[in-house]
């Protein structure tokens, strides 16, 4: 019965968002109120720099949309829309593309927004003494940027970017002042100067950042509420790692936004007329698990496609999120348009996995009912990391666990902090992994999926944790990565997920989750449709 | 009253004896099994102590995870109590030199607080059960090795083992038959007392995320996994919680017991 | 401690107190200098290079050049004899570095989280030693009973774990009754569960040792004199049981200051309280090594100081110490 329900539980649920979300952004019968501190309370990690060009993670990218602005964004339609750019064209061999910058933006240290000041933020990136990651590898076809008059700069590439918008659109790719950049990169990540609605005026590490308004804040993007100053006074931003007591603080009042809120919260908010609930999942690749193809025994297809029709996500799902998440079949997230969703490639199916098993070879069972072959038993190693996992998603894994026992798999959970898990991948000692990645757009799948993915880097890391090496889909991924033309972009994408779906290189769980509360006092928070992070813009406070 | 208190606190002993030796006759059921549609329900007939987000019986995972807890107990305070006995005879039985460096070394760990060496030992070795288990040892050395060091004092000028010195009995001797007994008495009320206080660190370890991991039927690692739900589902929490403070409390009332017995007779 | 033998005349002051003085404070060094080296050495136990954990542990994607650089500006191309002297030099002129994770010098760090825990120790020590008071008199009066069922409450108190008390206030107070918050916010009434959580076990603990003491008090010759001269229980009770049993738990404080840190850095986690405690914890799941190492000096001088404090009070309180 409660598998019928839950469905109908979702929908509903998706429908009060939906219904949330309007009031939100358009109160009706009430004006916005200016003044007032907003509370809000992240249960991601604390930054180490305040500075997204500087590594470049979502816990930075969270902050930073209250005091950066980038080139463009997107609408709610997933189109790409003004902000501090009001134009831009692409020259007819896509080897260039030239900005038109808004007028009378001004940094909040004085400084104009200009031509100069871009060309000195994509220079700060693409300095490796930045240590810039995320904005370093968006902008790796970028070779540089040029003035060509005051308020006009000018990419240029190597290879064409289809990609190139959805890249400038994030947060790590924020433009800051050029004065402010040529600090010293400690000052820089304690008081980092953009051009957006709030300033950074004290960050007392381990407790919280204060913002003020910026009062002469000019500069929102096309889709914003309203123009002018923001509401709010201030913010101050709380770091409350635990998530319990994050919730305990929101329903006293304590604060007055969280982040990370927990599914049981997310259903018992809803019983509440006083808090409200944003669902906004993250773009690039849903959440899911990845299968390492480059070792035994995942280098059969068949041993994969068993592991993943003995796992019953579904039901996991069910007892798990209570609704708040919803089955992703696809290698993309669902605000992805290019992505496509197979569900029939991951019916739970037990005995379809035992007969592939038999075919694969692995024909005996041991004492404990796992299969075995040639001595050796079927068994997988699965480091998970404690700080992208959150707790739902590690007992999520240790019930595939057990359906997947069921199969005659010996899954090896190991939970682990995020440096030795990093040293465990690099190690190319994993069978499974689940690894987020958050980037804007379909090239996302050249990142996680590209032969060149699976060459680590000088420290370990690589991105192909699936480690698919395969020409056709690199020729793919290339090819729509440089086309300008959507409906060729569109199908040479398909390809490319059919092959990654139908390879059983991935089993996908859901989207990234990213639910916020907030209490109702707080008016018109929206998520930002690039990333998914929140601004505080539009938003007052009536109480 | 503290009749009753002390036949309450060995019949919950008796208890976590019997589940930690024998866990199928009070729980028959298996403590990893999954039922995802039964998930975080109350407690009730079927399931006293209410299921986990899994499905999984808690109080089939007590019962079954009693041996663990209590082992993680037992190994600390053998950890802790085995050090400062070697540190507490150093110093009682050694030479002047030697007692007096053993009690600036013991002087030197007592500034460090005891869950700070602890975590400084978590540090260097990383997270777990083991480490956090001889953490909790390291951290509770110092306490057991200065009561063990007066105990040993205070034996020393006993008639009884002058005697036993004049009359050419060697160190051995002096030590095995004599010294260890009349310590023995004390050191069990130590033990005692000490299991429950251990197991009350480990479990705070595995609270703040550094000790034992699930799916195992660690109570600490229970707790640890019930901390993300505490708002809407108490129970997950409440019962392992229960039993940790039960376990402390009886084994401090059951150690009293005995200490106030010895000093009876 | 070995205390030196007072030979002097009782006349002169400074000849009593000059000696002791300096012994103690040589002491202080010692032990901390003792505890320096234990941690300096125990650091470089731990697996790994320490200049990728600078950068980030092994994910941070860090360069060559970018590891070189670091260990550079950490000292650590230099030969550990060398690290190790230059270590203690800059702690001996209070440099205890900078925080790996933080980007701060560590001695910023704990000057902006050490007034919290202080003040929230301090506050829960009274209400401890307030708790354990009130449930010793109530001991001394109500007879058997409540003499029994306020040692049962003394017990329980002192078994329970702070994480789980903290919980089952938190379950109680905040969100059943709505009467405290659940996060510490300035003020008072941010203060009020996390105080209660530190100073119920410790309670616990200071009002077993208490009871001990008053019991032997009660049934002492000079507690038999005083009734014998016609003063009330009462009396009896608050001016000499009491004041023989203070005696125990003042020699208690070292521990207390150790249990009351050990508890912060439960409590301040829990009611996301700022405090060293806190940043303590944060520092060991993120391998800061300088910011655990500073907090760990700091702590161990705040011991020695409460101790050398005790000693002191002894000293003053009873004379017999000072002839010794």
């Amino acid at each position: 019965m409660k598998r019928f329900l839950s469905p109908l539980i979702a929908m509903a649920a998706v429908g009060l968002l939906l219904v949330g979300c309007t009031t939100t952004a358009a109160p009706r019968g009430s004006a916005p109120v200016s003044g007032g501190t907003l509370v809000y309370a992240t249960g991601d990690a604390e930054p180490t720099c305040l500075d997204p060009h500087v590594g470049g993670n979502y816990p930075q990218a969270l902050v930073a949309t209250q005091y950066l602005e980038s080139l463009v964004s997107k609408n709610k339609a997933g189109d790409i829309i003004p902000w501090l750019a009001t134009k831009w064209t692409e020259s007819a061999n896509g080897l260039s593309w030239d900005f038109t910058l808004r007028k009378n933006v001004k940094f909040t240290d004085g400084t104009p927004l200009n031509a100069e000041a871009v060309a000195a933020n994509v220079a700060h990136l693409q300095d490796p003494a930045t240590g810039s990651s995320t904005g370093y590898l968006a902008l790796q076809k970028v070779t540089g940027v040029t003035v060509v008059n005051d308020l006009t700069a000018r990419f240029t590439l190597s290879t064409p970017d289809s990609a190139l918008l959805d890249s400038l659109s994030q947060p790590w790719l924020a433009i800051e002042s050029a004065k402010a950049l040529k600090r010293s990169q400690a000052v820089n990540c304690e008081s980092p100067v953009g051009t957006g609605p709030f300033i950074v005026t004290k960050w007392v590490h381990q407790q919280s950042i204060s913002l003020v308004r910026n009062d002469k804040y000019n500069s929102p993007p096309a889709d914003a509420a309203h123009t002018g100053p923001a509401y709010l006074k201030a913010i101050q931003w709380r770091f409350l790692p635990d998530s319990a007591s994050r919730y305990a603080a929101l329903q006293s009042g304590t604060v007055d936004v969280i982040d990370n809120a927990q599914p049981d919260t997310l259903v018992a908010a809803k019983k509440t007329k006083d808090l409200v609930a944003i669902d906004a999942p993250r773009p690039g690749a849903s959440n899911r698990i990845e299968l390492n193809s480059s070792i035994a025994p995942f280098d059969d297809k068949r041993v994969r496609e068993a592991f993943i029709r003995s796992a019953d996500v579904n039901d996991a799902i069910t007892s798990l999120f209570f609704g708040t998440a919803k089955r992703s079949y696809s290698a993309l997230s669902s605000v992805e348009k290019l992505g496509i969703s197979e569900p029939k490639l991951f019916t739970y199916d037990q005995k379809a996995a035992a007969k592939l098993l038999d075919e694969a070879g692995w024909t005996q069972r041991n004492s404990d009912g796992y299969r075995v072959k040639d001595g050796k038993v079927l068994e997988l190693n699965f480091p998970v990391s404690t700080n992208q996992s959150i707790p739902a998603e590690q007992s999520l894994f240790e019930q595939l666990q057990a359906t997947t026992k069921q199969a005659g798999f010996k899954v090896d959970l190991h939970p682990l902090d995020l440096s030795s898990w990093y040293g465990a991948l690099g190690a190319n000692q994993y069978n499974l992994v689940s690894a987020p990645y958050t980037k804007v757009g379909p090239d996302v799948l050249r990142i996680l999926y590209d032969s060149d993915g699976t060459k680590p880097a000088p420290s370990g890391y690589f991105a192909n944790h699936s480690q698919v090496k395969d020409p056709a889909l690199d020729a793919l991924l290339v090819r729509a990565g440089e086309t300008s033309d959507q409906k060729e972009r569109a199908s040479l994408y398909k390809q490319a997920q059919d092959i990654i779906l139908g390879g059983y290189y991935i089993l996908p769980l859901y989207d990234q989750q990213n639910h916020y509360l907030l209490r109702s006092t707080v008016k018109g928070v929206r998520a930002m449709p690039t990333v998914s992070t929140p601004t505080m813009y539009d938003a007052w406070l009536s109480r | 009253m503290r009749r009753v208190t002390l036949v309450l606190a060995v019949a919950v002993i008796v208890f976590l004896v019997l589940a930690a030796l024998a866990p199928d006759l009070l729980a028959p059921g298996n403590p990893l099994a999954i039922h995802p549609l039964q998930s975080f329900r109350g407690p009730s007939f079927a399931h006293p102590f209410g299921t986990d987000e899994s499905g999984r019986d808690i109080y089939t995972r007590i019962v079954h995870g009693t041996g663990a807890s209590l082992l993680i107990g037992l190994a600390a305070t053998a950890i802790g109590v085995g050090l400062a006995l070697v540190f507490g005879l150093l110093a009682g039985l050694g030479p002047r030199w030697l007692d007096f460096g053993t009690t600036r070394f013991l002087e030197v760990l007592f500034a460090f607080p005891g869950l700070l060496f602890a975590l400084l030992f978590i540090v260097i070795y990383g997270p777990g059960v083991v480490t956090s288990t001889v953490a909790v040892g390291l951290a509770t050395a110092p306490g057991y090795a200065r009561i063990i060091r007066s105990q040993v004092l205070v034996v020393r000028r006993a008639p009884y083992l002058e005697a036993a010195l004049v009359l050419g009995r060697g160190p051995a001797h002096r030590l095995f038959r004599h010294l260890l007994p009349n310590v023995a008495g004390s050191l069990f009320v130590l033990v005692t007392l000490g299991i429950g206080q251990s197991i009350v660190w480990a479990s705070s370890l595995s609270y703040l995320g550094l000790g034992a991991v699930p799916p195992a039927a660690e109570w600490g690692a229970m707790l640890s996994a019930g901390r993300t739900y505490i708002s809407s589902f108490w129970w997950m929490t409440f019962f392992p919680g229960l039993f940790i403070v039960l376990s402390a409390i009886s084994t401090t009332v059951l150690g009293r017991g005995i200490q106030q017995r010895g000093r009876l007779s | 401690m070995a205390l030196p033998v007072a030979a002097a005349p009782r006349s002169s002051v400074a000849r009593r107190w000059l000696p002791w003085l300096l012994l103690r404070l040589g002491g202080v060094v010692f032990v901390l200098w003792a505890v320096a080296t234990v941690t300096f050495f125990a650091i470089r136990l731990i697996p790994g290079d320490p200049a990728e954990a600078i950068l980030g542990g092994p994910g941070s994607q860090a360069s060559a050049a970018a590891l070189a650089k670091a260990r550079a500006d950490f000292g650590l191309d230099q030969p550990l004899p060398l690290q190790y002297l230059h270590y203690l030099g800059r702690l001996a002129v209070g440099d205890l570095g900078q925080s790996y994770a933080l980007r701060q010098p560590v001695i910023t760090v704990i000057g902006q989280n050490l007034g919290g825990t202080l003040l929230l120790a301090a506050v829960s020590l009274v209400v401890a030693a307030a708790i354990a008071l009130g449930l010793a008199a109530w001991s001394a009066w109500g007879g058997p009973g409540a003499s029994a069922v306020s040692s049962v409450l003394e017990v329980v108190a002192a078994a329970v774990p702070h994480f789980w008390l903290a919980i089952s206030l938190i379950l109680l107070f905040s969100t059943t009754l709505d009467w405290l918050p659940p996060v510490s916010i300035p003020g008072a009434a941010g203060l009020i569960l996390p105080v209660l959580t530190l100073a119920i076990p410790l309670a616990g603990f200071l009002g077993q040792v208490m009871r001990e003491s008053i019991l032997d008090a009660m049934a002492s010759p000079f507690v038999l004199a005083a009734r014998a001269r016609g003063e009330g229980s009462n009396g009896v009770f608050w001016r000499h049981a009491l004041r023989h049993a203070a005696i125990p738990a003042i020699g208690l404080a070292g521990w207390a200051f150790g249990a009351l840190i050990s508890g912060a850095v439960v409590v301040e986690t829990i009611f996301a309280r700022p405090g060293i405690g806190r940043s303590l914890l944060s520092a060991v799941q993120q391998r800061d090594v300088p910011l655990v190492v500073g907090v760990v000096i700091v702590v161990a001088l705040g011991y020695m100081l409460v101790t050398t404090l005790t000693d002191l009070a002894d000293r003053l309180v009873d004379p017999r110490l000072r002839a010794r």
